[in-house]
């Protein structure tokens, strides 16, 4: 299922490649996105307050979270980077271009970013901390709006103080997890002879040339072994004088089982991606209306200790728990690597589940709430136009006899390709099969009950 | 060099263009292009600042189109009194518009008329239409509160079934009835009892309690069960409203009232935990047998001072109150509705 199979997509689709090194691509695309960035802020700023009619709530959190995490990151990994508009503005402000290659070094003071930052972190905490806003960022449209004018403009002002986009690479809190979860996807940017690009001198994928700029996400194609900080802006596609580039379709999950670059930042977004779905999925979705009020910040006190009680999910409970089932899964298997070291190759296991889960989750509300999207794109601020005579289409929920089924479905998938994963990667720290079915077992079955606790959640 | 030219003139567009074409169009162009002057009446519920604006003014003679809008909960937006308007419900982020003109100066409230907070009573705004050439016509006093008060009724008596004292103040013994008395059979026996020639007077059954035409109905028809004679007294208190009237007071009630006083008059509207009285319970016969229909129009159109009863007497025509009022005797006393 894992293999080393590879499918070249740019020998296989000979029209793409030709698209894909236009400098058109992807700025075109970008523009279109900004205008429907710069709508929903619109929207979110001077519309109507009702979220269900305001575009901002319901394109950004509905439609687009839709299209996120069903489909672009499960199939494609980080196409949604390729053509985010949120650190287009500071780009082009550094190239001075929004098309062109310009000559010379790009616009910007410099600064080095902090040595100690140059990990998931920031990403990490960010998540959480919008995370413990999110039933008001998600319901409020000038939350949401200025939520997303400040992306926009911390973007614009890491851009200006560092070179490429330190924005994206080490702040965004989006391409933190997208990158995460893009190890699970079946399509990954690579070289296609890793010798030509040790022995090439210039390096233009890294220094850029006239076709292109150097690459944005400080990545060298050349040794690129996981999809999580390639950004696929394609620039190298562009400017690799070699042709060595190649846009490969591969197995599912294929980076999950790259051991040299696993690390403690990366495990623990796995923890608090999948804590994190747990928690909205009976906060948001679940029974417990007084949990719902409180997320909502019904009183300050109230906010504090969800937020507080949140934070100790994902950061120490989610982790402790499956520090002892990786201590117990070690002791078990007999296994002589350090704990550490296992705690965080075992937590890769937990990307497909927490994927899954995340899948699972948004079924549940865009199935049910997708139908709001035609009446808000003819009136998107909510101020009774008109534009495409869609505006009174009413809520009709999507086949809700159908969304537990889904998700039982995809969980259930998740959790098998987990418990999967978990296999390989413990054979990775064994001697043999059965040190590492054994290790499994305890793994599997952590992630058996998560499972289980989603599945009460979803389908009673 | 075009393609980046043309990228910057798309860029420029996206983040100044939009903005002041969306914003531009909705404060400025759509206004310029309306034939009527519009009016954009934002509702929310009171506790969170009720109708923006809350009163407004416009001229007599000048066509205005006034567009609500909700932006927390579904509203049910309508104007009086005397209008007939009704804009239904207003869901959170629609808007709703009718296009009026007045022909004379006068006050108007525009009011939600669905539950939409603990406070949604307060929900109502103001219009005024002024006439230049015309003063504001000075708001008359309502004759039939006025007659109430040189009579001496307390209005505000204790309505509910504890404490039970009659409008007028004096104890009242509150009637038992075996069988619920029934305006539809009272219509049969009607025809075979001798009716006082006061019960027949419309006017003397709106300041007189059923209670009372019961003991003139008795005293002259000595042989009839009291039973029988609640029955024909019902009926004479029934009779007056057509199924027309009964049905569109049905509206303006189950709009207005039920959600304190039920749907059928038990009292037990979803809200009615919520008062600080109990709703009054116009399905009992026993309390409405000593009710007076005019301090019923008065209580509706005045509120009642020390309850949650708001008062209608800004939303409803006087002719609006009168089919209410017949509505509750009709809930009270087994008349066929007119639903």
């Amino acid at each position: 299922m894992l293999g080393q199979q590879r499918i070249d997509l740019l020998q296989r689709v000979p029209r793409l490649k030709p698209m894909l090194k236009s400098r058109l691509f992807p700025p075109a695309l970008m523009l279109v996105t900004l205008f429907v960035f710069m709508l929903a802020i619109l929207s979110g700023l001077f519309g109507t307050p009702a979220g269900s009619r305001n575009f901002g709530i319901i394109f950004v959190w509905i439609v687009w979270w839709a299209l996120l995490i069903i489909l672009l990151v499960p199939f494609f990994g980080r196409a949604w980077c390729t053509i985010c508009p949120i650190p287009a503005p500071g780009e082009w402000l550094q190239r001075r271009a929004i098309v062109n290659r310009t000559s010379g070094r790009l616009r910007t003071l410099r600064w080095r970013w902090p040595r100690r930052l140059k990990n998931l972190w920031l990403q990490n905490f960010g998540f959480l901390g919008v995370a413990i806003f999110s039933a008001l960022i998600l319901t409020r449209p000038n939350i949401s709006a200025w939520l997303l004018l400040t992306l926009m403009i911390m973007g614009v002002a890491l851009s200006l103080l560092y070179e490429n986009r330190v924005f994206c690479r080490y702040v965004c809190p989006v391409g933190g997890f997208i990158g995460l979860y893009s190890l699970v996807a079946p399509v990954e940017l690579r070289v296609s002879d890793p010798q030509i690009c040790a022995s090439h001198k210039t390096k233009d994928c890294i220094t850029g040339n006239e076709q292109g700029y150097g690459c944005p996400w400080m990545v060298f194609p050349g040794k690129l072994a996981r999809n999580n900080y390639c950004g696929l802006c394609l620039e190298c596609l562009k400017t690799c004088p070699k042709n060595n580039i190649v846009i490969n379709l591969r197995p599912f999950g294929s980076d999950l089982l790259v051991a040299k670059e696993r690390r403690l930042d990366e495990a623990y977004k796995a923890f608090i991606m999948l804590g994190c779905a747990l928690l909205y999925a009976g906060v948001l979705l679940g029974p417990w209306g007084w949990i719902k009020q409180w997320a909502n910040m019904d009183t300050l006190p109230h906010w504090a200790l969800y937020a507080a009680g949140f934070l100790v999910i994902n950061l120490v409970v989610l982790p402790g728990l499956f520090w002892v089932t990786t201590a117990f899964a070690r002791r078990l298997a007999g296994q002589s690597i350090s704990l550490r070291h296992l705690f965080v190759d075992y937590a890769y296991a937990l990307i497909p589940l927490g994927l899954a889960a995340w899948i699972a989750f948004s079924f549940g509300f865009v199935l049910v709430n997708g139908s709001y999207a035609p009446g808000v794109l003819s009136d998107p601020l909510g101020w009774g136009w008109n534009l495409f005579g869609t505006a009174n289409v009413p809520w009709t929920p999507l086949w809700p006899t159908l969304i537990p089924f889904l998700q039982v479905g995809v969980l259930i998938a998740g959790l098998l390709f987990a418990i999967h994963i978990a296999y390989r990667i413990a054979r990775q720290n064994s001697s043999g099969h059965r040190q590492a079915y054994l290790a499994m077992l305890p793994l599997g079955g952590f992630m058996a009950a998560i499972t289980f606790m989603f599945l009460r959640l979803y389908a009673g | 060099m075009r393609r980046e030219r043309l990228a910057r003139i798309i860029l420029l567009l996206i983040l100044i263009g939009i903005p002041i074409a969306i914003l531009g169009f909705q404060r400025w162009l759509r206004p310029a292009l309306s034939p009527t002057r519009v009016i954009d009446i934002v509702a929310a519920a009171p506790e969170a600042g009720g109708f923006q604006p809350g009163a407004f003014k416009v001229e007599a003679g000048e066509t205005v189109t006034l567009r609500f809008s909700s932006v927390d909960v579904t509203h049910g937006i309508a104007l009086g009194p005397g209008l007939g308007i009704d804009l239904g419900y207003v869901d959170p982020g629609h808007v709703k518009e009718v296009t009026l003109t007045f022909d004379r100066a006068g006050t108007y409230t525009f009011y939600c008329n669905i539950w939409c907070s603990p406070n949604h009573w307060r929900m109502r705004g103001i219009l005024e239409v002024n006439d230049p050439s015309r003063i504001l016509p000075t708001p008359q006093r309502d004759p039939v509160i006025e007659a109430l008060n040189v009579e001496g009724v307390n209005i505000d008596a204790d309505h509910t079934t504890s404490g039970m004292s009659s409008p007028d103040g004096t104890p009242v013994q509150q009637l038992m009835f075996a069988v619920r008395p029934s305006a539809l059979r009272g219509a049969t026996l009607s025809g075979s009892v001798n009716i006082p020639s006061d019960l027949n007077v419309p006017l003397w059954r709106r300041s007189h309690t059923p209670a009372q035409g019961l003991a003139l109905l008795i005293s002259a028809n000595p042989t009839i069960s009291k039973a029988e004679a609640a029955d024909v007294v019902a009926y004479l208190w029934t009779k007056d409203a057509s199924p027309a009237t009964l049905a569109s007071a049905a509206l303006l009630y189950d709009k207005n009232c039920a959600a304190c006083h039920g749907q059928t008059g038990d009292g037990k509207g979803l809200m009615a935990g919520l008062t600080i009285k109990p709703p009054a319970v116009f399905s009992d016969p026993a309390h409405m047998f000593i009710m007076r229909s005019d301090v019923l129009y008065a209580k509706i159109r005045r509120g009642g001072m020390g309850t949650d009863m708001p008062n209608f007497g800004t939303l409803f025509t006087p002719e609006e109150t009168w089919a209410l009022v017949n509505y509750l005797w009709a809930l009270a006393l087994d008349r066929q509705l007119g639903k």
